[in-house]
């Protein structure tokens, strides 16, 4: 058989490129999902390599590509993961499942062990052990339009969720909505949010958690909650609220079509961010507003852990330690738009102070004051969690969208959970 | 005087079915128009429609897709895409003539493994797959990714050639043989030439299959090898979606499928129509 000149440089250039595929060798493998911390960390990997002698491939991912992985790793005793991102909310499931190393001998052996904010730290702390080192600390937060609400007579942001659907009577327009939050149905969805309102009418998720897990979700107070959520976003949001995501309440804050809103600091942050917002000179920050039983700011906590199976856990450890350290998150607190630090010697940097206090003068203060009135069991620490969270935001989404009363939404959402925890 | 009929007057009928093409043309194109939209819109914009600010348009999004992991996601889709379609057509049109022409009593086994394999779920195979990738190191290779490939391909190729070459008359084959050509040189100088519109159909869809490919890519790449459909949703993140750049590169992944579909258009038409007159 002749091979012409063409079917041989074709043939040549095919073996050339499959040999030179870089293996799959580095001495650690990290896998995170995308945030800008670990966007960040990605950034570093030299550095890790300069400080330890190690290696490590640190693979960033979309959410669900994440979960795929990490389902199949787990589950399939691969061994092929070292590090792995461990959001709080899964880490009771991923325990009770056996999925994860503990990590307690090398955060007790740590000299800056005090130096980690301890409620993200002892948000780890499950069954006597710490099963990994937090890296982000996100709390609830406020971002409103000064000028709308000056439009409207109101010189400070509304304190109450009552105050709060006060002033959105008074500024709501056909240009500018008066408010936004979160309603897509999801466990880190409306359910990140909804319990803020919640709580501070003193609606609960359970008779008294951890002791009695009888659901109680049920309630007057959760109904008064629901009621005032579906108001605001059915009437007084931009078309289509029923369903917002993160991603909506953020693009409709930047873009000026609302006057107020509430969420993660994450997402506050994008509202203050001068090359996404069209209307930055008119924005403020404020705290989460109160109701008749105080105020709860959402709580969100990722992690670095260890996979059960990691062939060697004190290596990953040593990633883990380097990753979560002061230089660390300080690099990356300066280098991307990471204010959720979890280390106080961070907060206290002069260089990143006066990063975001050039954004907002308020911002850190404000995120601490936030994360000392959050609850740690905000979304409450159970294995079932996820499953729970995902279905009570199923029912409340239908109530905002009138697809079930707020009375039958709750009521579900109840027997829904009861049906979880007994599975 | 009565007015004759006009022979090519428009009917009505014939205005439905333009309107129901129409309609539909729209319908299936609305995605990608979209795309277009959002893939031009900057990123505050976004969520606005776009006659409230018909001029707000930017081409960031493209600097921005070109400094991301997608380009070499592309490029990885392309080589695994290819390498495992020319493999696939190397080894499956010889196994596709000799059950078209050869013999063999077991032909009807061979139909059902195929179809077997074509019809098993890909979940079945990617398991195992990966564990043993893991075992001896192919995991985020590209030769990893072509052999699960092949996987996919490699049936479909055996299975559309048997029926293209099935089509060829034996005396033709029979004449080549006679004239002292052995069955190699048959099958490259005239069986496959004479088949061609049905081969290079085959060909074509086996890329495809590859190129669109998500879940094997999902499971078995890693950092070095990733391919562009698990790529893009690399751009959903904790707190954003990046839909300007998930927006260009799906309109990316979809362009040079295209020109391969045009070129290929006459080949899979005659493949329909059946490919050589007996």
């Amino acid at each position: 058989m002749k091979f012409t000149i063409r079917a041989r440089l074709a043939t040549a250039a095919m073996a050339t490129i499959l040999t030179t595929v870089p293996a799959y060798a580095e001495d650690l493998n990290v896998i995170l999902f995308g945030m800008p911390y670990t966007y960040g960390l990605a950034e570093l990997e030299d550095d890790f390599e300069a400080a330890t002698g190690l290696t490590a491939n640190i693979e960033v991912v979309g959410q669900d590509v994440f979960e795929n992985r990490i389902t199949l790793s787990f589950t399939g005793k691969t061994g092929d993961i070292d590090v792995v991102h461990t959001p709080v909310i899964q880490v009771q499931r991923w325990v009770e499942a056996g999925w994860l190393h503990p990590v307690t001998d090398g955060v007790n052996g740590m000299d800056t062990k005090d130096d980690i904010l301890a409620g993200p730290l002892d948000a780890y702390l499950v069954k006597g052990d710490y099963w990994a080192l937090p890296f982000f600390a996100e709390t609830g937060m406020m971002s409103y339009r000064k000028d709308v609400l000056a439009n409207a007579g109101y010189d400070h942001a509304p304190t109450t969720w009552a105050e709060l659907l006060e002033v959105a009577k008074a500024v709501n327009s056909d240009d500018v909505a008066a408010f936004a939050m979160r309603a897509a149905p999801g466990q880190g969805f409306n359910m990140f949010v909804f319990p803020m309102i919640m709580r501070a009418y003193g609606g609960k998720f359970f008779a008294d958690y951890p002791n009695d897990l009888t659901p109680a979700i049920n309630s007057p107070e959760t109904l008064e909650a629901l009621n005032l959520y579906i108001d605001l976003i059915n009437n007084y949001g931009p078309p289509g609220a029923g369903n917002f995501n993160f991603s909506e309440v953020a693009a409709a804050m930047q873009a000026g079509k609302i006057a107020m809103f509430v969420d993660g600091t994450s997402i506050v942050a994008q509202s203050l961010d001068p090359e996404k917002s069209q209307v930055l000179e008119h924005m403020a920050i404020a705290a989460v507003p109160e109701g008749p039983a105080g105020r709860s700011p959402a709580i969100a906590v990722h992690g670095l852990g260890i996979p059960a199976d990691a062939p060697d856990p004190e290596v990953s450890f040593k990633f883990i330690e380097w990753a979560t350290s002061e230089e660390t998150l300080a690099k990356i607190a300066l280098a991307q738009p990471f204010p959720d630090f979890t280390r106080a010697s961070v907060a206290a940097n002069p260089e990143v102070i006066a990063k975001y206090e050039s954004i907002n003068p308020d911002f850190l203060n404000l995120r601490v004051e936030m994360l000392n009135d959050a609850i740690g069991h905000y979304r409450p620490l159970l294995p079932q969690w996820p499953q729970i969270g995902a279905a009570v935001g199923e029912h409340i989404n239908a109530a905002v969208n009138g697809l079930e009363s707020p009375e039958e939404a709750l009521a579900a959402a109840e027997a829904e959970m009861a049906e979880l925890l007994a599975e | 005087m009565r007015k004759p009929k006009r022979k090519n007057a428009f009917s009505w009928k014939q205005a439905a079915g333009v309107t129901m093409m129409l309609v539909f043309l729209v319908f299936a194109l609305l995605p990608i128009i979209w795309a277009f939209i959002l893939a031009l819109r900057p990123e505050n914009r976004l969520f606005e429609p776009i006659w409230e600010s018909p001029t707000a348009l930017t081409l960031s999004n493209i600097p921005k897709l070109a400094d991301s992991g997608f380009p070499k996601a592309l490029f990885n889709s392309f080589v695994t895409a290819s390498v495992s379609t020319a493999l696939a057509v190397v080894i499956g049109v010889p196994g596709g003539f000799a059950l078209a022409k050869g013999r063999s009593s077991r032909k009807f086994l061979a139909s059902w493994a195929l179809l077997l394999l074509r019809m098993a779920p890909p979940v079945g195979f990617v398991i195992p797959l990966f564990i043993l990738y893991l075992k001896i190191g192919f995991l985020d290779t590209w030769w990893g990714l072509i052999g699960a490939y092949m996987v996919l391909t490699l049936p479909l190729v055996v299975w559309s050639s048997w029926t293209s070459l099935s089509q060829i008359p034996d005396e033709l084959i029979e004449a080549a043989l006679l004239d002292g050509a052995t069955m190699g040189q048959t099958l490259r100088r005239v069986v496959i030439p004479a088949a061609r519109p049905g081969l290079v159909a085959t060909s074509v869809l086996a890329f495809l299959l590859s190129w669109n490919d998500f879940f094997f890519a999902l499971i078995i790449t890693r950092s070095d090898t990733v391919t562009a459909p698990v790529a893009i949703m690399n751009f959903v993140s904790y707190a954003s979606v990046d839909w300007g750049s998930i927006a260009i590169a799906s309109i990316v992944l979809t362009l040079p499928t295209v020109p391969v579909i045009v070129f290929a258009n006459k080949y899979i038409v005659q493949s329909m129509g059946g490919a050589v007159k007996g």
